[in-house]
C-alpha cells in the first residue's frame, strides 16, 4: 500500500461507487455488530463509514480490525458502495456510501484517550452528546487531541480562510506584509512589556512587542507606502477571561491617505472577512463621535443592536420643585434616562425600587435611580407626585412613551459618571429582558476621542502619543486647553465589542515633541525612549495613518465562539499558564547566572524575599489556612524546605512513569446496590456532628460579606 | 487506668465471642479508626468532638474474630509522626494485647521498637481502609503491635482481605496467613544495606551489628547489598507524603464536623480561620509543604512518583538474590516524640520510611540490637504479599532468642 493515490474521507460520494479507493485517517468511533465491524474513519476532510465484513474482507483483516480502537492511526483500502436503503447517515455528509474494506493497516495506536473525540454519531437519529463539562485545561493539556475534533478543525481552518482573505485583498490593493522584529525596545502601549533578558549585553532586556507602532511608522518614512502584517502582540496585562498574553493582530499602516481611505478600505475587508462565516455585515458602517456615543449609550463601544438610547432630561427640569433634582441642576449636573419600550410588566415596581434603585444601580457607582411607568397615560412611581403636571407630560413626550413603557433615569452632578450608570444599566435591562437580537451585527465607527485623559498625576495619551490632534496651535503647557483636543483618532466596534483602532499619525518632529511635552515628559526621556523616531521625523516623513484589527476577537465573533481559546491553536489558559507545556516554568540557576540576573538586586532586598512572603499568603489562601505571626517563621522554612525536595527529586526524576499507587488500581462499580438517601442522614444522625445546623440544613457564613 | 492516655475508653466491651480467633485478646485501637458511638478525632481539632457513625471494616471485623476492644488511644495529629504517642503506654501497662496504629511513616514499628514489642506493617493494600481516617492515602495502613508475633498473625489474619465498601483495594491474591503448624527452618539471606549503615553512629552500628549476629546464630545468612539511592526514599516520601496530606486535609472545612472558628464575616473567612485553627503547627508546616507542591511545583510531585517506580524496582532486584532485608528500626538519637519540625520527624523515621515507599511489609522484632539497655529495634523486609513468610521468619528468630534467654 502507498500513500500517493490516498482520497479524502470527506470528499467520497455517490460519483465514487464502485471505485477502489485507499483512505488514511484516524478511527473516529466503533460499532461491532459481531461478524461485523463498522468504523468511522476520519480526516481532515471529514468521516467515512467503513465496513470490515467476512463477505468481503478476508478473515486476516477483519481479525486485524478487531484490534481496532478509538482514535488508531490506519491505513486502508476497499471498494466505495452505496449503502443499503434505510442504512443512511444524515449526520455525515458521507453518509449514503460506505467503503467495503480489502486491506488494513495499523499505522499506529493509541493510548487510552483523556476525553471523547468523536461528535458525530454512527446510527441515524442519534446525535453525540458531547460532554460540555471536559474541563478547559484537560483539553488544553491535550490540545493535540482536542484539535482532532471536527469543530475545532473547522475553527482552524476557518481562521486561515479568514487571514486568507485577508492577505488577498490587501495585496490587490497594492499593501505588502512586511516583518518587524520580536526582540524590540519597549514600547508606550501603556501595558506591561514581556522583557527578554539579553546574554550578550547583561543585565540589559529587549521587550516583546505590545504592537509594531514604531516601525510601521518608520515603513512609512522609508517610502514602502502601503504596509501590513499579521503579526503576534504581547501584553502582561491583569488576567481577564477573554485575553492571552499574546495575540494575534491585522497591523496596517498608508501614507498620502486620510480617515476616509481607512474606513472604505476597513468596511470591505470586513465585510469579505465576515462573509467567511455567511455574515453579511451592512455597508457602509454607522459613524458616531465619541461624544455621540457617550450621550446615547454611555459607552466608547456602543451597541447598537437594539435602541433604548439615552435622551437628556435636565431641561425638563430647570424649575422643578424635585429636591434632588433642584441641587444637582443647581451644581451644574446632568439628567438622562432611557424608555424600556412595553416591558413594564416585567419590570414590576418592586423590582424597579428593591433591585435596581437600591442594589443594582449603586453598584454602577449611581447614588440613585428614578424609575417611571407609564400606565393608562400617565406616570406611576414612588416620587412622581413631586413633578408637576407640566414637568410630567414633557416627560411623556421626550421619551415618547406610551402604556406600558417604563422609564428609567439617573441624575448626578458628573456627567461621565451619569454616562456611565446609564449605560451599564442600558445593557444589564437589555440583557436581563432577552432584548439583544440574536445574529445580527452592527459595526460602527466611533470618531474624534478625546486626545488626553486626565489622571491623578496629570494627563495621559487616550490612544497613544502619535496620534493627530484636530488642531496643532495648543498650549502645550494648559492642562484645561489640551482636555478639550480631540484625536483624529477612530475604533471599529461590533456588537458593543472593539475589534480595533487606529489614527491619522503626526508626521512633523515639532508636533510631535509639544505631545511628549504636554505629557510632562522631559528631554532626557524622549531623546532615551523616542530619540531614534523623533529624528526620522526629520527626512521627510510623509502623511500617514492605520489601523491594527483583534484577529482572535474577530475570528471568534464571526464564528461565534464562547471565547477566543476556541480560534487559538495553543492558547494559554485563563491564568496565562500553558497545560499542555506547563509554562512558564522554573528555570535553572545557571542559565540566570548566565543572563547576570543572580546578583541584579543590589543593595535591595535579595530577590526572593518580598516574594517568599506573597508565596506563603498565596499558600495560604489556596489551601484555606491561616497562619499567625508566630507560625510564619516555621511556614517559610518548611516550605523552603519543600523547594529544596522538589529540586531534588526534579533533578533525580528519571524516566520512569510516575506511579501513583504501588498497586494497580482497580475499578470497580458497586454491584447490587440502588441510589437512595443515606439512613444516618435520614434518621438526622449526619447532623450530631455539626458545629452548627440551622433548620434541617448545616449553618455556614454566608458566601459575599 | 491512667485517663490521659485514651481518647475513648470503652467502659464495657463486649464479651469475648465464643471461639473466635481473638477471643480473650484486649485490643486497643487509635482514635482515626471508626468505632461506632466512639469519639474519633484523629488526635485533631479538624475532627473536634467527632463521634464515628458506622464501624470500620477492621473494627467489625475484630469484632467478629471476639476481641474486646478497650478503648482508643491518644495520638499524633492525623497520624503523622508519633508525638503525643501514648500508644504503647496501654500494652506496657498491660491494659491490651493488641495495639492497632496505623503506619504512615513507620509509626507502628518505631513505637514498638521504644518499648519492646513486635510492630508490623503489613503489603500496602491488604487491609480494607474503609472506616479509616487517612492522610496519605497511597503509603499509609493499619499496623499492629503486640507482645508476641502469634498475635500478630492472629489478628492480620483476622483483619486483612477483601471489602466490597473498599473500592481501592486491589484485585490481588492475598496472602494465606493460617498459621503453619511449626515455624519453617528458617535459613535463608539476610541483606544489608550498606547505603544505610553510614546513617548510623558508631553506638548503633555496634548494637545494629549485635543483632545481625543473633539473626546470624537463628540460621539466616547476612550479605552485604547496595541500593545507591536509599537517601531518596526520604526526599520521595514527604515530597508524595504532604501533596497527599494537603489534599486529604482538604476535606475538613468545619461545617459538617470539626472545629468551627468564631462567626466569620464570609465563607471564605469561615474556612481561613476555621481551618488555621484546627491544625497545629506540625501539620500546618506539612499540608503548606504539600500546597507548595501541588500548586507551585507540581512536576516534583510527579518525579517523585517517578523516583518511587525506581526505587521498588531497585529494591525489587535485591530481592532476587536475598529473602529479606534487615535494617535497625530507629536510630537513638532522632526521636520522634521530641520532633518538632517535618525535618526532624522524617530523620526519626528514616529507616522505616522505604517500606511506606513500596508497599512491602516489615516486622520490628524486639531484643535483638541493644545497645546498654537502649533496643535499636531490628526491622526484616519482603517482597509485597509475602507477609506471611515474612511472619513466619520473625516467629522463627523471636522463638530462638526466647530459647536463648531460657538458657
Amino acid at each position: 500500500m502507498t500513500y500517493h493515490n490516498r482520497s479524502n474521507c470527506g470528499q467520497l460520494s455517490l460519483s465514487d461507487v464502485g471505485r477502489e479507493v485507499s483512505l488514511a485517517g484516524w478511527v473516529d468511533a466503533l460499532r461491532d455488530h459481531g461478524e461485523v465491524l463498522f468504523i468511522h474513519l476520519r480526516d481532515r476532510s471529514g468521516i467515512i463509514q467503513v465496513v470490515f465484513s467476512p463477505e468481503s474482507t478476508s478473515r486476516e483483516i477483519c481479525d486485524r480490525a478487531g484490534l481496532l480502537k478509538n482514535e488508531f492511526c490506519v491505513f486502508l483500502t476497499g471498494r466505495v458502495v452505496k449503502r443499503a436503503k434505510g442504512t443512511e447517515n444524515p449526520n455525515i455528509i458521507t453518509g449514503d456510501i460506505e467503503v467495503l474494506a480489502r486491506d488494513l493497516a495499523i499505522l499506529k495506536k493509541s493510548s487510552t484517550l483523556p476525553f471523547p473525540i468523536s461528535e458525530k454519531s454512527m446510527v441515524a437519529g442519534t446525535a453525540i452528546k458531547r460532554d460540555e463539562s471536559i474541563a478547559e485545561d484537560l483539553r488544553l493539556q491535550y490540545r493535540y487531541l482536542d484539535l482532532r475534533r471536527p469543530t475545532m478543525q473547522d475553527h482552524l481552518i476557518k481562521r486561515h480562510r479568514i487571514l486568507k482573505v485577508v492577505r488577498d485583498f490587501l495585496d490587490e490593493q497594492g499593501f505588502i506584509e512586511i516583518e518587524t522584529p520580536m526582540l524590540t525596545k519597549s514600547t508606550p502601549e501603556g501595558a506591561r512589556d514581556y522583557l527578554v533578558p539579553s546574554r550578550h549585553h547583561p543585565k540589559q532586556f529587549y521587550a516583546l512587542p505590545q504592537s509594531p507602532q514604531l516601525f510601521k511608522q518608520l515603513l512609512m518614512v522609508s517610502g514602502m507606502e502601503r504596509y501590513f502584517q499579521i503579526v503576534r502582540c504581547f501584553r502582561d496585562e491583569d488576567l481577564r477571561p477573554n485575553r492571552q498574553p499574546e495575540f494575534t493582530q491585522l497591523d496596517l499602516e498608508a501614507s498620502f491617505i486620510d480617515e476616509e481611505f481607512i474606513y472604505e478600505l476597513f468596511e470591505e475587508l470586513s465585510a469579505r472577512m465576515f462573509e467567511i462565516g455567511g455574515i453579511n455585515l451592512p455597508c457602509p458602517f454607522q459613524r458616531m463621535s465619541w461624544q455621540e456615543a457617550m450621550n446615547s449609550t454611555g459607552s466608547d463601544r456602543p451597541d447598537l443592536r437594539f435602541g433604548m438610547t439615552f435622551r437628556d432630561a435636565a431641561d425638563i427640569f430647570i424649575d422643578t420643585k424635585y429636591g434632588i433634582f433642584k441641587q444637582i441642576l443647581k451644581r451644574g449636573g446632568c439628567i438622562k434616562g432611557i424608555n424600556v419600550k412595553g416591558q413594564s410588566d416585567r419590570l414590576s415596581k418592586n423590582i424597579l425600587q428593591n433591585e435596581y434603585a437600591k442594589e443594582i444601580v449603586p453598584g454602577f457607582g449611581a447614588k440613585g435611580m428614578t424609575w417611571m411607568r407609564v400606565l393608562d397615560g400617565g406616570l406611576e412611581s414612588n416620587i412622581v407626585q413631586f413633578f408637576s403636571e407640566n414637568e410630567r407630560n414633557e416627560i411623556l413626550k421626550r421619551f415618547d412613551a406610551e402604556n406600558g413603557d417604563v422609564i428609567l433615569m439617573i441624575a448626578d452632578q458628573s456627567w461621565a459618571l451619569v454616562c456611565s450608570a446609564l449605560g451599564q444599566l442600558r445593557l444589564h435591562i437589555a440583557e436581563r429582558l432577552n432584548m439583544i437580537p440574536k445574529d445580527v451585527f452592527f459595526p460602527v465607527w466611533v470618531t474624534d476621542f478625546p486626545l488626553f485623559e486626565e489622571t491623578e498625576d496629570g494627563i495621559t495619551s487616550n490612544h497613544h502619543p502619535f496620534t493627530m490632534p484636530d488642531r496643532t496651535d495648543f498650549d502645550p503647557g494648559n492642562t484645561g486647553e489640551l482636555l478639550t483636543l480631540r484625536s483624529r483618532a477612530y475604533d471599529l466596534v461590533v456588537n458593543g465589542e472593539e475589534l480595533g483602532g487606529g489614527s491619522i499619525r503626526i508626521n512633523d518632529r515639532d508636533l510631535q515633541n509639544k505631545m511628549f511635552q504636554a505629557l510632562g515628559l522631559s528631554e532626557t526621556d524622549v531623546e532615551e525612549k523616542f530619540g531614534f523616531f523623533i529624528r526620522a521625523l526629520e527626512y521627510g516623513p510623509p502623511p500617514h495613518g492605520g489601523i491594527a484589527l483583534g484577529i482572535d476577537r474577530v475570528v471568534a465573533m464571526i464564528l461565534g465562539t464562547s471565547s477566543i481559546r476556541e480560534v487559538i491553536a495553543f492558547p494559554k489558559n485563563r491564568s496565562a499558564f500553558c497545560p499542555l507545556t506547563q509554562a512558564p516554568s522554573p528555570v535553572v540557576l545557571k542559565q540566570l547566572a548566565e543572563l547576570g540576573l543572580l546578583d541584579m538586586g543590589g543593595t535591595q532586598a535579595l530577590p526572593g524575599s518580598k516574594e517568599q512572603q506573597d508565596l506563603i499568603d498565596s499558600l495560604s489562601w489556596v489551601s484555606r489556612i491561616n497562619i499567625n505571626a508566630t507560625e510564619r517563621p516555621a511556614v517559610i522554612v518548611a516550605v523552603q524546605d519543600a523547594a529544596a525536595l522538589a529540586e531534588i527529586v526534579n533533578r533525580h526524576s528519571g524516566e520512569d512513569e510516575p506511579l501513583f499507587s504501588v498497586v494497580t488500581i482497580a475499578n470497580r462499580t458497586r454491584t447490587g446496590t440502588e441510589a437512595r438517601t443515606s439512613l444516618l442522614a435520614e434518621k438526622g444522625e449526619l447532623f450530631k456532628n455539626a458545629p452548627a445546623i440551622k433548620g434541617g440544613y448545616f449553618k455556614v457564613a454566608s458566601i459575599l460579606e | 487506668m491512667a485517663p490521659d492516655i485514651f481518647t475513648y475508653k470503652n467502659v464495657l466491651p463486649q464479651k469475648s465471642t465464643e471461639g473466635g480467633v481473638l477471643a480473650g485478646k484486649k485490643v486497643v485501637i487509635q482514635p482515626n479508626m471508626s468505632a461506632r458511638g466512639w469519639l474519633t478525632n484523629a488526635g485533631s481539632l479538624a475532627l473536634e468532638g467527632f463521634i464515628a457513625l458506622e464501624d470500620a471494616t477492621v473494627i467489625t471485623r475484630l469484632r467478629n474474630a471476639g476481641a474486646a476492644l478497650i478503648g482508643s488511644t491518644r495520638m499524633s495529629e492525623l497520624g503523622f509522626g508519633l508525638s503525643d504517642d501514648k500508644r504503647t503506654r496501654a500494652l506496657c501497662g498491660g491494659e491490651a494485647d493488641i495495639a492497632l496504629i496505623t503506619d504512615t511513616m513507620g509509626e507502628v514499628r518505631v513505637a514498638a521498637a521504644t518499648s519492646g514489642f513486635f510492630g508490623f506493617k503489613p503489603s500496602y493494600g491488604i487491609i480494607s481502609r474503609f472506616g479509616l481516617i487517612g492522610l496519605v492515602p497511597s503509603m499509609e495502613c493499619y499496623g499492629i503491635m503486640a507482645k508476641s508475633p502469634e498475635d500478630i498473625i492472629t489478628t492480620i489474619g483476622a483483619i486483612a482481605g477483601k471489602d466490597e465498601n473498599d473500592f481501592s483495594m486491589p484485585d490481588e491474591k492475598l496472602p494465606d496467613f493460617s498459621m503453619p503448624e511449626e515455624s519453617p527452618k528458617t535459613t535463608g539471606v539476610a541483606g544489608v544495606i550498606k547505603e544505610c549503615l553510614s546513617t548510623l553512629d558508631d553506638t548503633e552500628l555496634k548494637a545494629f551489628e549485635a543483632g545481625l549476629e543473633k539473626i546470624e546464630e537463628a540460621g539466616l545468612t547476612i550479605q552485604e547489598v547496595s541500593l545507591e539511592n536509599f537517601r531518596l526514599f526520604q526526599t520521595v516520601h514527604n515530597v508524595i507524603g504532604s501533596v497527599e496530606a494537603s489534599s486529604s486535609a482538604g476535606k475538613y472545612d468545619g461545617v459538617r464536623y470539626g472545629h468551627r472558628a468564631a462567626p466569620a464575616k464570609n465563607w471564605n473567612e469561615m474556612y481561613l480561620s476555621s481551618r488555621g485553627e484546627s491544625f497545629g503547627l506540625l501539620m500546618k508546616t506539612y499540608l503548606f509543604q504539600g500546597a507548595y507542591l501541588q500548586f507551585e511545583n507540581y512536576p516534583a510531585f510527579e518525579n517523585a512518583c517517578r523516583i518511587r517506580r525506581r526505587l521498588i524496582r531497585d529494591t525489587e532486584k535485591l530481592f532476587e538474590h536475598i529473602d529479606v532485608l534487615a535494617l535497625p528500626t530507629r536510630r537513638l538519637h532522632h526521636d520522634p516524640v521530641r520532633a518538632a519540625t517535618i525535618g526532624e520527624t522524617y530523620d526519626a523515621f528514616l529507616l522505616t520510611l522505604p517500606a511506606n515507599v513500596t508497599g512491602q511489609p516489615s516486622l520490628q522484632i524486639p531484643s535483638l540490637c541493644l545497645n546498654s539497655g537502649a533496643d535499636l529495634g531490628l526491622q526484616i523486609i519482603s517482597p509485597r504479599l509475602s507477609d506471611a513468610r515474612l511472619l513466619a521468619t520473625g516467629m522463627r528468630i523471636s522463638s530462638i532468642i526466647h530459647g536463648a534467654k531460657e538458657t
